[in-house]
């Protein structure tokens, strides 16, 4: 059974698509955003922007496009979790937010190798609970002067012994250096664009003398996989817009939030079927929202919407393959997808105007 | 409904038809004329070119790797790059609807993505969804997986090999097997940095040869429709046709397709160390019956290199332009993107450039010699129409050859070919000989029975206009494309091959994949239900 509100009065999934088309058609510059879906939604939604000249944004594209502009300024070696597990004899954990990013990162890949982890979340609680891992680094804050450090000593070059006790730096060289196939581990969602491009680029060098690779973890909510999508269907990442009528991709322009607050989107359509996440925006207009708690937000039309691989099967990316893999519904009940409410109203607009 | 194609010129070589005359439609197949009754609908296309559509057996337009190369460049996509109906050239970081529309508008309704890596098949098969009006089909590769180099290790029996490369072929939704730089992957893993035939790859001790000869023997046995696609080692090298020489040898008399034949078509000799072999190769390719190649020629302009050949993507990092790069240690297997630029000023990319143009000149069966760019490696396929102009007309190219460097061309052959291909020519090297080389009877031809996948060219003194845009394209029967325009989307099929196999081999790689990866292999099939748009596959069946 559907399940959908209009003003908060509860709604035959057709009255709400209806009015989800309408404010649409309604709409000069409508953001179609958070895009926590499965890739069949994130095909709706980038067809439904293209039909309507909207934006698409994801809620995690500020973690996307820090590794994304590392990769198109300056390039990147990586690998997949799978690679790591079965090769890897030296491990690089860079950073906070590891185990967050993939909950299944030390069942995976903390036995049977070399570890090293550059200021953790917590440098003592980690020293004690993983008994094999060396710590370097305490706090984040020194976390891109020791990958400086590290990259400089990797080239030769003198460093002032100031901050850093030299000799740490290079025995922790040597030990990078000696690796026969290494894996640097990271989350954007907790570093900036400079220390993943001063990683990125300690390990491109590190691959003058030995192997060595990147592992970048991905933000949540299939961010990995709808970036994807927007991809190949309009090549460019997210925060795209189709205005103008061609897509157009610009990371301040077309960034949800900004086009909210202030006052250049008149229509928002918020999608998070993974989790309940709620818009980052502050100011009120006329939103749908698909979630699993739609009621949550201040919407003009909400509509409950199932979880992928949960309620419906669905095509989501598979952290352990760094790649796309159909998942079957654990409990699979009658519930609408997003893909299934996006195609109804794409439905609805394309018998006004083709789409 | 009956639609007649009245009046024009049919090039039909696989029915060896070269006369003006009448095609009927009915029901997506082209039909006998009828003996009465009504005609429905009648294109009068007097004073035009009829060919079946065009088939491209080897252009890299979709998955993982193709999608990191936009990702790379999104300054390549100018936002005027994209009017609907029109399709200007940008180069390689195209989107699924502009690739279906720029090759529909070329007449050209069928393309092989050559390089699916089983691990990353639905991806491919997701993208291929989004490329409207033509058909499409997948290269599955195998070759530096460690399930296969295992195998090979313990000298298990070829029926082994036989049933994991029709399990995999399956899960995976390929039409055919391909081989990239056979262990090159794995070798650059334990840092490795060349790698040639018989190299073996550490640890596991088996030679890239005993790869590709064990993976030819179980295609071949399978009866697969597509014969083994070879990307042989060494890609880009000086001096590489050694090694394209040896594989052809190792071919023995089975049949061996070698992709890209451009790039390994270097010698070392003149003052660079570096001269053209084209022609030693295409007297090899002459004598070889059962090898067939595709070329890959080199075009200039800016484009993107992507390979699963990490290791020659590694190596080449240095040289991108622009200066970036990705380059991926993938499950079992690899990736790089290189962006480059083939300069006309550059000696070695005039060397390329002719090389290529040789390889196309100098052997001498069409139905042996495929017409690819390697999409997008050395060009975008949108150059298609300048390359037919250049091997139909002597005069174009020897006006191309006095703008390159002079010294570049001094170690080629180019200078001295006068051979021109006919329109003949072309209709069997892009529409007959390909749908014999895939297995897909109902294609390349428009005999009774055929598909009516059909283009219609309207001839012009410039060649390359003529084929740039078609005067009218139909899929299925339907028109789809009218004087080079996209009329209206509409979303073709994925072909590909169904061998059988002992079915003890699920519960072999179930095991295999739970103690390697913790895994079940679920994650790698390719459901129909996945692909979100109805009917997205066709089985075409093993040869008998």
């Amino acid at each position: 059974m559907a399940e959908a509100w209009i003003r908060g009065k509860s709604a035959t999934l057709d009255a709400a698509v209806a009015e989800a088309a309408n404010l649409l058609a309604a709409s000069r510059l409508p953001v179609i955003a958070g895009l926590g879906t499965d890739v069949a939604g994130a095909r709706a939604a980038i067809t439904l922007a293209r039909c309507v000249g909207g934006v698409v944004d994801h809620m995690h594209s500020d973690a996307l496009l820090r590794d994304l502009d590392v990769m198109r300024e300056a390039g990147m070696m990586v690998t997949t979790p799978n690679e790591a597990h079965v090769r890897a004899d030296v491990l690089l954990l860079v950073g906070p937010g590891l185990i967050e990013a993939w909950p299944a990162l030390p069942e995976k890949l903390f036995a049977k190798r070399r570890i090293v982890w550059l200021c953790p979340d917590d440098a003592a609680k980690t020293a004690s609970t993983y008994g094999n891992i060396a710590v370097v680094g305490a706090s984040r804050a020194d976390l891109p002067a020791i990958v400086a450090l590290l990259r400089a000593r990797c080239a030769g070059r003198p460093v002032a012994d100031g901050f850093f006790a030299t000799s740490t730096i290079d025995t922790l060289v040597a030990e990078l250096k000696r690796a026969r196939f290494g894996v640097a581990i990271w989350s954007a969602v907790q570093l900036d664009s400079l220390t993943i491009e001063m990683l990125c680029g300690l390990v491109s060098d590190l691959n003058e003398g030995t192997r060595f690779t990147g592992l970048p973890l991905p933000a949540d909510d299939n961010c990995a996989a709808v970036q994807q999508v927007a991809a190949w269907m309009t090549g460019f990442p997210l925060r795209t817009g189709f205005g103008r009528g061609v897509a157009e991709h610009d990371p301040w322009r077309f960034e949800a939030s900004r086009l909210v607050d202030s006052g250049e989107a008149d229509c928002a359509l918020w999608m998070s079927a993974y989790s309940e996440q709620r818009p980052a925006w502050k100011r009120d207009l006329p939103l749908i929202a698909l979630t699993g708690n739609p009621r949550a937000l201040n919407s003009y039309v909400a509509i409950f919407v199932g979880r992928p691989g949960i309620d419906h099967d669905g095509v989501e990316h598979l952290v352990a393959t760094a790649t796309l893999a159909a998942v079957a519904a654990r409990h699979p009940r009658i519930a609408v997808s997003v893909a299934g409410v996006l195609d109804q109203i794409i439905k609805k607009l394309s018998a006004a105007r083709p789409c | 409904m009956l639609i007649r194609l009245a009046g024009g010129h049919v090039i039909d070589p696989a029915n060896n038809r070269n006369a003006i005359g009448d095609i009927f439609i009915r029901d997506g197949r082209v039909v006998d004329a009828p003996a009465g009754g009504t005609i429905d609908e009648t294109y009068d296309i007097s004073n035009t070119i009829v060919m079946a559509g065009g088939i491209d057996i080897h252009s890299h337009i979709a998955g993982s790797n193709e999608t990191m190369g936009r990702l790379l460049l999104p300054e390549q996509r100018s936002p005027s790059s994209f009017h609907p109906g029109h399709y200007p050239r940008p180069a390689g970081s195209w989107n699924t609807f502009e690739t279906g529309c720029a090759y529909a508008a070329m007449g050209f309704t069928t393309v092989v993505e050559p390089a699916v890596l089983p691990h990353q098949a639905l991806q491919a098969h997701l993208e291929l969804a989004d490329v409207p009006l033509i058909d499409k089909a997948t290269l599955t590769v195998l070759g530096n997986d460690d399930f296969l180099l295992n195998l090979l290790r313990q000298r298990e029996s070829s029926g082994a090999t036989r049933d994991y490369v029709a399990w995999t072929l399956n899960t995976s939704r390929g039409l055919g097997i391909k081989v990239i730089n056979a262990g090159g992957a794995a070798a650059f893993k334990d840092n490795l940095r060349a790698f040639s035939l018989d190299d073996e790859v550490p640890e596991y001790g088996v030679s890239s040869r005993a790869i590709v000869r064990a993976l030819q023997q179980a295609v071949n046995e399978l009866k697969l429709p597509h014969r083994l696609h070879v990307h042989c080692n060494n890609l880009g090298l000086s001096g590489n046709v050694e090694t394209a020489l040896a594989t052809i040898d190792a071919a023995e008399s089975l049949p061996l397709h070698l992709a890209h034949l451009q790039f390994y078509g270097y010698g070392k000799d003149g003052p660079r160390g570096f001269s053209s072999a084209g022609a030693r190769l295409a007297e090899a390719v002459n004598a070889a019956k059962s090898v067939t190649i595709d070329v890959g020629q080199v075009m200039f302009g800016q484009t993107v290199t992507v390979s699963c050949d990490v290791l020659r993507q590694f190596n080449a990092r240095n040289r991108a332009r622009p200066r970036k790069w990705v380059i991926c240690d993938g499950d079992s297997n690899g990736g790089g993107i290189v962006p480059y630029d083939y300069r006309p000023t550059d000696f070695f990319n005039a060397v390329q450039w002719a090389v290529g143009l040789e390889l196309f000149l100098l052997i001498n069966d069409p139905w042996r010699v495929f017409f690819t760019t390697d999409h997008p490696n050395g060009a975008p396929f949108t150059a298609y129409p300048d390359i037919l102009a250049l091997l139909m007309d002597r005069d174009l190219r020897a006006e191309w050859m006095s703008r390159l460097p002079k010294d570049a061309l001094e170690v080629t052959t180019l200078l001295s070919i006068a051979r021109e291909y006919s329109l003949f020519d072309i209709a069997i090297m892009t529409r007959a000989a390909p749908a014999k080389l895939l297995g897909l009877t109902d294609r390349g031809h428009l005999g009774v029975g055929a598909l009516a996948d059909i283009s219609v060219y309207r001839p012009e003194g410039d060649k390359a206009k003529m084929f740039r845009e078609a005067a009218l394209v139909f899929k299925d029967g339907e028109l789809v494309v009218r004087d080079g325009a996209v009329l209206h989307l509409r979303f073709g099929r994925t072909l590909r091959a169904n061998p059988d196999y002992e079915s003890a081999i699920r519960l072999r790689m179930r095991d295999y994949y739970q103690e390697r990866y913790g895994l079940s292999p679920d994650f790698m099939m390719v459901a129909d239900g996945a692909i979100g748009r109805p009917d997205p596959f066709e089985i075409i069946p093993c040869l008998n």
